[in-house]
């Protein structure tokens, strides 16, 4: 059931997703995307550019936003577009949480706009490695 | 990056989506399987887009240098498991900025009755070119 637009309203926000990010997963993610840059396997490169070891491909995280935004629409088709700014790093072990606010309803389109985001905690402060973007969905 | 070829169009290749390839992508970024994940096209846009500038000798594009800036998705309809899609990436834009360039594709899917399903849009970020 995709969700229905008298239940959406401007502010509110959507139950946030989290996830584990590991080793596995990102070398699952490599096979499976097609992306293969060392970066996000081989340790000892992320080292020479400064990281403290691989990180996860940004396009991993965005999936992870996507899989929140598709649970809360309750519709896969019902995520129209999604535009994103990767704005740090995401390691591995970390915790990654995806979440957004509804900025505008539509009633004429039945869409919604909404601000989007995917934080992390990493030494007492939250830094957003997805922040600055926006998804926009159709609702039934 | 050679900026002269900024407007380059890749031939366009052609991508089957394959159920076991969803369901591998959809285990890899933690969906139950039971639909399309929205992000499984980052497969097929990176086998048109960024596999391509990778081995484009005259664009001279240092994969280990390469961060991802940005990106976007918009979906016309989702994608379905069996259908095959006709891929085509387009150097959008390539500029720099002191040490950084930036590279910008564009990638267009369309079906079978050749309307657009998806389109992708990737900014990439070249660190310390020389």
């Amino acid at each position: 059931m995709t969700l229905r637009i008298a239940d959406v309203v401007a502010g509110d926000e959507i139950p946030t997703l989290r996830k584990v990010v590991t080793r596995e997963d990102v070398k699952a993610y490599a096979d499976a995307s097609g992306d293969q840059n060392p970066l996000h396997q081989d340790d000892e490169l992320a080292r020479s550019v400064g990281f403290p070891g691989i990180i996860a491909h940004g396009m991993f995280t965005m999936a992870h936003l996507a899989s929140c935004l598709v649970a809360w629409l309750g519709d896969p088709a019902a995520l129209r577009r999604l535009r994103v700014q990767f704005r740090a790093p995401v390691f591995m072990g970390e915790t990654i949480v995806a979440g957004g606010t509804v900025r505008a309803v539509d009633p004429e389109t039945r869409r919604a706009i909404l601000d989007v985001w995917v934080s992390v905690e990493r030494e007492g402060t939250t830094e957003f490695p997805i922040r600055r973007s926006e998804a926009e969905v159709t609702l039934a | 990056m050679n900026a002269a070829l900024e407007g380059k169009t890749y031939p366009p290749i052609s991508f089957t989506v394959g159920e076991d390839h969803v369901r591998r992508f959809a285990a890899a970024v933690g969906d139950d399987g039971s639909f399309v994940p929205p992000t499984f096209v980052t497969a097929p846009e990176i086998a048109s887009g960024l596999t391509r500038v990778v081995a484009d000798q005259e664009l001279g594009l240092d994969f280990a240098r390469v961060l991802h800036g940005e990106q976007e998705y918009e979906w016309m309809r989702p994608v379905a498991v069996g259908e095959t899609l006709d891929v085509r990436t387009t150097i959008e834009s390539i500029r720099s900025k002191g040490a950084l360039e930036f590279l910008t594709l564009r990638t267009e899917m369309r079906d079978a009755d050749g309307a657009t399903a998806v389109v992708g849009r990737s900014s990439l970020i070249v660190r310390g070119a020389t």
